[in-house]
Order: C-alpha cells, then sequence, then structure tokens
C-alpha cells in the first residue's frame, strides 16, 4: 500500500503543474490530499482483489490476512471454466447488452435532451416529469410485469430484451443530465448559428455537440454503468446460463452451503475493468481536455 | 440463440410492444413453452447446492437426452436466494418450469399447478421412495412432491477443545450442553462454546432444534403452534445459553453458513450440523477431531430434525406429461440417482439409493437418525409465513427481547398467514 | 430512427424560426401552439415510445397486483379492493420504517452531495497525478454496488473480516464488533457505503459542470479583487446549479429505490429496527411470499418519492433555464 502512496505521484509527471504558477509547498499539498483520496476509494477494491488470489479456504479464515500468504494467479484461468458459469459467454452477453443499451440511450435521449432544453413546446414539462416518473418505480416489484410483457412478444430470453429494458430503465435519467448541460450553453450561441442560416440539426451537431461534450459523457458512464451492473430483470428475463450477464452470473458461485468467494471477488475485479478502461478513454480525450486551464 | 441486433430492428420492436400491448392489456400470453420441431421441451428449474449443481445435472441431462432423442430438457440453475423471486414470477406469467427442485410444494398444491406425483412416475419409481417421506410430501393424502433429497440434523463436536476445556463426555441433555459449553467459552482467544445461528439465513431450523428438544415443537398439518410452554422454556433456555457467554456473540444475528466455516476452522466447540457439513470439514480442514452425536434434548431424548427437498411437475398446458414421467424415471433409477445424491453430500430418499449408500460411514449417524426425524409442518397452509416469522423475529430472543413477546410475535405472524 | 434524425431542418426551423424575430421573442405566445408539439415529436417521440413500451405494462400491473389477492405461488385469486393497504395500515412498525426511510434519503444525499462539491473543487485542481486520482474515485461507479457492499459486509465479519482486525490492530476497538449485527451501526455503516457509491456520479456530474464556468469570468473576477469564497458562492456555484441539481434529483430517486445495501447489510438482524420502505418491500416479496401486500407498499413507495420528487422539482427547478 505504501507503494501506491509513492507510485501514484510519479505516474503522471507532467508539465502542466507548472503552468499553475501555484506555489511548491501547495502542490505537496494538493498530491497528499490526493493519495488519500487515491487509498479511501481504492481500499474496497484492494481488499477485493487479495481476496480473489487468495484459496478458497484463506478467504475464510478466522484469522483474517490482510494479504494472500499464496497469490493464487491461476484463480484469474480458472474462474473462466468452472462448473457453475459459461463465464466467457457471460462476458460477451453483458458487452452486448451493455454497448447496444447505451448506444440505444444516446440514440434516443440527445434530440430529446437537446429539444426540450432549446425549444418551447406545450407538455414540455409534463414530458420530462412523465420521464422522470418511471424511474421512480421500484425493479424488484416491476419485474413480474416485464416478464409477462416480453414473454408475450416472443422475445424473453434474448439480448434483446434486455437492451430494450436497460436503455428504457436508463433513458430518462440520460435525458435529464444532457437536458441540464445543453440548457446550461447560452442561447445566443445558437441564434448566431441560425442567422448564418445553420439549421436545428447542424446547430445541434456543430455547435451545441461540442460545448456539451463533458455532459453527454456523463451520460453514457452513467447508462453504460447500470447496464453493466443490471440484475433484477436480467435474473427473470434471461434463464439460459450462457445469455446471462456477469451480475447474475457472479450469483452462481453462492451455493446452499458455501460460497466460492475467491471467484466471487475476481470476476468482480474482471467486470470492474472495462468500464475503468472506457471511462479512462473517454476522461482523457473529453474531460481532461476541456480541463486543461479552463478553470483553477 | 440469434439475436438481431440492429437498431433499426429495435425501435420498430419497441414501437411493436406498445401497441400491441395498448390492444391486448392483461391477454398474458403463454411464454415460449415448448413444441419447437417436433420434440418435446422440458424446462427444468433447480437451485444450486454446491459447485457442482450445474454440472452434476448437466450430466443426467446429457445422458437423458442420449436415451430420449426426441425430448429435450432445458436446465436453469439460480441460487437459493433467487429461486423463489424466479419462480413466481415465472407462475405469474404462465410459463412455471415443468420440472423444479424446491423445498415447500404446499402452496404450488394449494393452487392446483402441481401433477399428483403418481401421475407422473412409473410405479416402480413411486414405490421405491422410503414411506417416512411420503407423509411429508402429501397434502391431504395425495402425493405432490418427489422426496430428491434429505438431510438430518447432529451434533458436530470439536473434540480437541472438549478435550481442552475438561468435559468428559460429549452432552446429551441441555444443562450438560450448558456446562459443557460454558467451560468452552472460558477457554478464551475467540473461541464459543456453542455455535448458535439465530440470524435470518436458517433461524427456523435452529429454532426447531431447540423446540422439539424441549418436546414441543412447530404442531402440524392442520395447526401451527408455537405459543406453548414447552416452546417457551426452550426459548428461556436458549436466552440462558447467550447470557451465560455460552455462545458467540451477536447469536441472534449470526447466519448459519459463515458461522459453520468458523467450526470448522476449530473455533467452535459445538454446533448443529448437516450431512453436507461433513464433505465441508474434508475440504476445509480435514485435520479437524471432530465427532457427530445425537442433538442434545431437554431430557436427553434422542431426536433429529429432517428436512427433504422435492422436485415437483408442474402441469401448465398439461401436454408434457409423458416427457416428464420419462425423465423423473430416469433420474430416479439408482444408477442416475445416487451417484447424484451422494455428489451433493445429501441422504437419498429412496429404498434403493438407501441401500446403495447404506455403508457411507461418514453419513452412518445420519441416515440412522433419519427414520425417527421431525419434519418442519411444510404442508400447513400458515407454514411459509411461520417460516418467515422465525426468519425476521426469533432473532430477537439473543438480543434480551422477552421470550413470551417474541412467541406470541410470531405465533401471530404465523395465524395471519 | 434515421427518418427522424433525417426529419428536413425547414420544418423545425419554420417552428422555432422565431428567435430571429430579435430578442422580444419567446413569452407570450412562444411553445404554446398545437403545431409546436407536433414539430416536437420527431425530437421526443423515439423516447416516449421506448420508455412507455416497456415500462408501461410492468407499472400497471404493479398498481394491479396492489389491489388482488395473490397467492404465495404467484397465481392470481381476485380482486380484494385495499386489504392490501390495509395489511400495510395494521402493520405496526411502518412507522419506523417510513422514518429511517427518510433519515436514509435525506442522510445519504446531503452527505453525497457535500462531500461531492469538495472533492469536485479538488479534483479540478492540478497537481501531479491527478488523472489517477480521478481514476480512482470512478471504481466505486464502475464496479457494483453489490458487490462493494460485500467485500465492506465481509470485511466487518466478527471472525473472518479484515476491517473489523484493522480496528483491532490499531486498537480503536478491543476485540472484533459485530457492526452489521446490530441495527444502529449496521444501519450507519450502510449509510457510508450508500454515500461512497453515489459519489463518483455526483462529483463528476458537477466535476462536467465546473468545466463551462467560463474562465474568464473567474479571471475578471480575481482582477477585482473578489475573495476565493466570494467567488466560489457568487460565481461558480450558480453556475453548477443546473448541472447539480438534476444530480441531486437523481440521487434522490436512486437512493430511495436503493435496496442490495442495505438488504446485505442489514439482513441478518431480527425484527424491523433496520428497515426502510424498499428492504420491506423485499422482505414482504422474498421471506413471506406476498406479492400483493409488496405491490400495495411498492405503490405507496411510488406516490410518496412522486411527491417528494414534484416538491424538488417545485422548489429547486432543475429545469429552469441559466
Amino acid at each position: 500500500m505504501t507503494a501506491l502512496l509513492t507510485s501514484a505521484p510519479r505516474a503522471a509527471r507532467k508539465p502542466r503543474y507548472t503552468a499553475d504558477q501555484v506555489p511548491l509547498s501547495t502542490v505537496i499539498w494538493r498530491m497528499v490530499a490526493g493519495a488519500v483520496v487515491l487509498l479511501i476509494f481504492v481500499i474496497p477494491y484492494l481488499i477485493m482483489f487479495f481476496g480473489s488470489v487468495k484459496t478458497k479456504s484463506e478467504i475464510r479464515s478466522v484469522e483474517p490476512t490482510y494479504f494472500p500468504t499464496e497469490w493464487h494467479w491461476e484463480n484469474y484461468l480458472t474462474m473462466w471454466f468452472t462448473p457453475e458459469t459459461p463465464l466467457v459467454q457471460n462476458l460477451i452477453s453483458t458487452i452486448v447488452i451493455s454497448v447496444f443499451a447505451t448506444l440505444l440511450v444516446l440514440l434516443v435521449a440527445l434530440p430529446a435532451a437537446y429539444y426540450t432544453a432549446r425549444a418551447r413546446f406545450p407538455g414540455r414539462l409534463v414530458f420530462m416529469f412523465l420521464v422522470i416518473v418511471t424511474q421512480m418505480l421500484q425493479p424488484a416489484v416491476l419485474t413480474s410485469g416485464l416478464f409477462r410483457q416480453f414473454g408475450f412478444l416472443g422475445i424473453s430470453d434474448t439480448w434483446l430484451a434486455m437492451i430494450l429494458i436497460n436503455a428504457a430503465f436508463n433513458l430518462s435519467f440520460a435525458v435529464w443530465i444532457m437536458h441540464s448541460f445543453f440548457a446550461g450553453i447560452p442561447k445566443e450561441v445558437d441564434e448566431a448559428a441560425q442567422l448564418d442560416g445553420a439549421g436545428r440539426l447542424t446547430v445541434l451537431f456543430k455547435i451545441n455537440l461540442p460545448l456539451v461534450w463533458p455532459g453527454i459523457v456523463t451520460a453514457i458512464v452513467f447508462t453504460f454503468v447500470a447496464c453493466w451492473n443490471e440484475f433484477a430483470a436480467s435474473l427473470v428475463i434471461l434463464s439460459t446460463a450462457g445469455n446471462q450477464p456477469m451480475a447474475v452470473a457472479l450469483t452462481k458461485f453462492v451455493g446452499q452451503y458455501e460460497t466460492s468467494w475467491h471467484y466471487v471477488f475476481g470476476v468482480s475485479i474482471v467486470a470492474i475493468v472495462p468500464v475503468v478502461v472506457l471511462f479512462m478513454l473517454i476522461e482523457k480525450r473529453l474531460i481532461g481536455g476541456l480541463t486543461a486551464g479552463s478553470v483553477k | 440463440m440469434k439475436k438481431s441486433l440492429r437498431l433499426g430492428g429495435i425501435v420498430v420492436t419497441a414501437t411493436l410492444a406498445t401497441m400491441s400491448l395498448a390492444s391486448c392489456g392483461f391477454g398474458g400470453g403463454n411464454a415460449s413453452g415448448g413444441s419447437g420441431g417436433s420434440g418435446t421441451t422440458v424446462n427444468l428449474l433447480v437451485p444450486s447446492y454446491s459447485d457442482n449443481t450445474q454440472a452434476l445435472w448437466e450430466g443426467v441431462i446429457s445422458d437423458f437426452e442420449v436415451a430420449n432423442s426426441d425430448i429435450t430438457v432445458n436446465l436453469e440453475v439460480q441460487s437459493w436466494d433467487n429461486l423463489t423471486d424466479v419462480i413466481t414470477t415465472k407462475v405469474q406469467g404462465n410459463a412455471a418450469p415443468d420440472i423444479m427442485n424446491g423445498g415447500p410444494f404446499a402452496g404450488f398444491a394449494a393452487d392446483d399447478l402441481l401433477y399428483p406425483i403418481d401421475e407422473v412416475v412409473s410405479a416402480d419409481t413411486l414405490a421405491d421412495f422410503q414411506s417416512s417421506f411420503v407423509e411429508n410430501a402429501s397434502v391431504d393424502g395425495v402425493q405432490f412432491g418427489a422426496p430428491l433429497l434429505a438431510s438430518a440434523r447432529a451434533l458436530f463436536v470439536n473434540e480437541d477443545l472438549l478435550a481442552q476445556a475438561g468435559v468428559t463426555a460429549v452432552p446429551t441433555t441441555w444443562s450438560e450442553l450448558l456446562d459443557a459449553a460454558t467451560k468452552i467459552s472460558a477457554i478464551g482467544g475467540g473461541v464459543a462454546g456453542y455455535g448458535l445461528p439465530l440470524g435470518s439465513e436458517e433461524a427456523q431450523a435452529e429454532s426447531a432444534v431447540w423446540f422439539y428438544g424441549a418436546g414441543g415443537g412447530f404442531g402440524d398439518a392442520s395447526a401451527i403452534t408455537i405459543d406453548t410452554p414447552e416452546n417457551l422454556e426452550a426459548a428461556k433456555f436458549i436466552q440462558t445459553m447467550v447470557d451465560a457467554g455460552a455462545t458467540q456473540a451477536d447469536a441472534g444475528a449470526t447466519d448459519r453458513s459463515p458461522l459453520m466455516d468458523v467450526f470448522v476452522q476449530g473455533k467452535i466447540g459445538m454446533i448443529i450440523g448437516l450431512p453436507p457439513t461433513v464433505g465441508q470439514i474434508a475440504e476445509g480442514n480435514a485435520a479437524l477431531n471432530y465427532s457427530v452425536n445425537p442433538i442434545p434434548t431437554v431430557d436427553g431424548k434422542a431426536f433429529t430434525l429432517g428436512v427433504a427437498d422435492h422436485l415437483m411437475a408442474f402441469k401448465n398446458d398439461g401436454s408434457k406429461q409423458e416427457a416428464i414421467t420419462k425423465f423423473l424415471d430416469f433420474f430416479y433409477a439408482a444408477d442416475q440417482y445416487v451417484p447424484w445424491v451422494t455428489a451433493e453430500n445429501f441422504l437419498p430418499t429412496t429404498q434403493s439409493g438407501s441401500d446403495a449408500m447404506g455403508d457411507t460411514p461418514a453419513l452412518a449417524p445420519f441416515i440412522e437418525a433419519l427414520p425417527g426425524a421431525q419434519f418442519y409442518p411444510s404442508t400447513n397452509p400458515n407454514w411459509s409465513a411461520t417460516d418467515a416469522a422465525f426468519k425476521s423475529l426469533i432473532g430477537q430472543l439473543a438480543q434480551g427481547k422477552d421470550a413470551q413477546t417474541v412467541l406470541t410475535e410470531i405465533q401471530a405472524k404465523s395465524d395471519e398467514g | 430512427m434515421t427518418q427522424t434524425i433525417h426529419e428536413p431542418p425547414t420544418q423545425t426551423g419554420t417552428a422555432t424560426g422565431r428567435p430571429r424575430s430579435g430578442p422580444a421573442r419567446q413569452r407570450a405566445a412562444a411553445g404554446t401552439r398545437l403545431s409546436d408539439l407536433i414539430s416536437a415529436l420527431p425530437w421526443i417521440g423515439p423516447a416516449l415510445v421506448l420508455i412507455f413500451g416497456v415500462v408501461l405494462f410492468p407499472a400497471v400491473v404493479m398498481f394491479y397486483n396492489s389491489t388482488r389477492d395473490i397467492s404465495l405461488s404467484g397465481l392470481d385469486k381476485g380482486p380484494v379492493g385495499f386489504a392490501n393497504y390495509a395489511t400495510l395500515l395494521e402493520f405496526t412498525p411502518l412507522g419506523g420504517i417510513m422514518l429511517r426511510t427518510l433519515i436514509w434519503v435525506v442522510a445519504v444525499v446531503a452527505l453525497t452531495v457535500l462531500i461531492s462539491l469538495v472533492l469536485a473543487q479538488f479534483l479540478n485542481k492540478s497537481f501531479p497525478g491527478r488523472q489517477i486520482v480521478r481514476l480512482a474515485v470512478i471504481i466505486p461507479w464502475a464496479a457494483s454496488v453489490v458487490m462493494t457492499t460485500l467485500v465492506v459486509y465481509y470485511g466487518l465479519e466478527g471472525y473472518i473480516g479484515i476491517i473489523n482486525k484493522f480496528l483491532v490492530d490499531i486498537q480503536l476497538i478491543d476485540g472484533p464488533y459485530g457492526w452489521t449485527k446490530n441495527p444502529v451501526s449496521a444501519f450507519s455503516w450502510s449509510i457510508g457505503i450508500a454515500v461512497f457509491v453515489s459519489l463518483p456520479f455526483t462529483t463528476y456530474t458537477i466535476l462536467a459542470g465546473l468545466q463551462s464556468v467560463p474562465g474568464d469570468i473567474l479571471e475578471a473576477a480575481k482582477m477585482d479583487g473578489a475573495g476565493r469564497i466570494r467567488t466560489y458562492f457568487g460565481i461558480v456555484l450558480p453556475q453548477l446549479r443546473g448541472a447539480l441539481s438534476v444530480a441531486v434529483l437523481i440521487n434522490i430517486i436512486n437512493v430511495f429505490n436503493s435496496l442490495p445495501i442495505l438488504k446485505i447489510m442489514t439482513g441478518s438482524i431480527p425484527g424491523y429496527d433496520a428497515d426502510t420502505v424498499m428492504t420491506m418491500i423485499f422482505k414482504y416479496i422474498q421471506n413471506e411470499h406476498k406479492i400483493d401486500v409488496a405491490s400495495a407498499l411498492s405503490v405507496v413507495a411510488f406516490l410518496i418519492v412522486i411527491v417528494i420528487v414534484a416538491i424538488y422539482v417545485k422548489v429547486v427547478k432543475p429545469m429552469k433555464e441559466v
């Protein structure tokens, strides 16, 4: 853990901070605070990680160990081939469902968010409120209706069903998040462009979109993460083991009398990585890029 | 398994969904069940007993499909936690599985969802079930459950801790148990005398051990009786155990599985265990010096709590009776059933299975105790509510709540249904 | 889908072409005509279709089930009017459950927002290693809530828990304590976890909002000699209003509806002293198999959260344009 403390500041030595013209003591103070924040946010997942390379018995030992006595890296290999669940298929399932649900959300929510922020029409407030009302329903109770509905449509136990469900249940937050960012752009920007003869779509894509990237990114990540971890509906809609996402697959390691915690933790770590990578890509290009030097 | 992933398709489907819903309301059609092509599809929903459950069933199914090429079996394995959710949702959606492995079945039987078991197994298979399980698998004389596996409880004792505490004999009565447990707890270093899991996971089982051990119990198929003098005596004795420090800390909120891990690792003197506990010890800490003994009771009279899980067959549209029968007969034949039940570390419910496994020494104490076992009154319509009440309320005993009040509360919840 | 996007610009252009008539536009007549609604449809229609196509039916089923008698196995036994609601009213612990639900939502949301404001401000400053710290902050978001909670739960376990061991090792407590076995401590830890997993989203929303604070305005404020605190409350915070108010709204709804944390952390505690509306719904479904009463409680929960959100929208006006 001490290694992390020191490695964190060293890793990203970029010339940027010198341009800030803040005293060295301030920079050091920030680095220390940063290390503390880093630790707080990482510790539970370090515990998870160390657990994932312990043996099944060490993880349940009544003399708990902070670090594994032996590092069983092979857990990360064997977990793909357990009798409990076809994890490779589960991973593919999770990726397909999350990616397509997120794309669908983006495609449908972006125009709605833009238009409600920019144009006035009767029922605009009603629309926004109705959309968010759908989020207030308790998922645990909705599943039985969802199951009936998709059974009736004949697409129970398909990825398509889960893509639709995930998209529908994340749409409203995406609309609201993007709406708030669109609304934050001064109207004059649009008007100037429209005076130049630009159509609404041109204004949206050429002028507004670049300005609200951070908001769109927030909405994308929000949606993707929610789809990635969705459980309640997948549990009842997807009955074939191979179709199920990782969140459901995890529960297969929980037996009646014993649980393979090392696999539960290992799979969780594996499930976290793609989201963090996705975020890393987006964060660097978008938020990070925009941030440079804008606010101190 | 072909998935339509084209976005255009998705949007069209969403639109269709809205339109078809608007027109049909609560029609609630039958979900895709079987009849895909010429063969029959049997849907099998089972809970996960262990790491092996999925693989064991897959083995049975592939053998079965080789022998019956016109029948396909769809396996769905769920954890025990999720099983109830999944089955209620399926029943509500008119898409019950054809065969399910579960515990209590009285609710399904009452709703006329199940085949009487004699309609879906051959006479030979039916005759092979041990008679002690048949009664427990029947409602008003009609057998709805095919007993799948059984467990019995026994007192697991850590012999080393017992010796270290200077206790010479395994306790058979409550007062001996209290004495021995107090002495073991006194060893210190995180050692507890008696492991008392009254947390929600399986609170009804630990309660049953004490209530039946006091000569009381939970009642029968016609009446649930929780608030009785015998049960009160048991409840008060549980509190005596806790107050004397003879148990682990926070007994009222301790779940069974994690506590069993602690016993396996030698930090608990005595605990009530099941047949799979034997396997867990062999795997987790083979060096543990332990013995399996009869459960101590108020007067030393032996008793055990038996639990049997069942396979049940859902009627649905009534078209798969023949296929279901073929599968059940195939499964209960000794060559399939015995390896299955052995691998899951449970006790067999068939005569042929019992004969085949009778010489397994580790399970001998359980198989011996089983004929005299007491079962939950799980065919009583109010059992489900009683079970829930135990899970959520009995732990309050260990938190110092008045014993009589706790029993009254549970009885009330139970009567409410 | 493609059709809606390739809607001829002229059509939408005419509907909102009004800006050209100068600053005195809008207000009076704008956005009240039916034609305005029709031209809005291509933009909002797909969203409406998707949401209501999927959600409407299950929602109706929920309301419907709350007035039915549903058997243990899930079979509908006929109408019972409001009997399920009456069952709820007779359930004495319900008062405490409601109160705890309120505490839960208020505490989690308030703490989340306060900490996020500070954290976002900090992450917006440049220092070496900031990228990595930002990435670390995202992890609780990327991890499923269930897993994060399980790790803490097992960390707090009396016998095998690492957090308990750590607290003992640094001599903060004498021996392992049953954190998850007593209502108050389990509930408090749950609040902590809920805040922890809500921080990434809220912090990032604020962080993204901070990017839209124009640098030149801050520069100007500096020139005018405005202090940091005045700049923050006078310029930065108002600018964050849009993003923040939506983040709070989403948090309120999510926290209210959150089940896994409390289910795991307080699940083994007997009685109802650590339950909220959501865990109670879960107990009705999972333990007591009462889908009908669970549906009734869900309807009640739904109405409560709708009222809360309506009040919030009315007071905070997250849709108010800047």
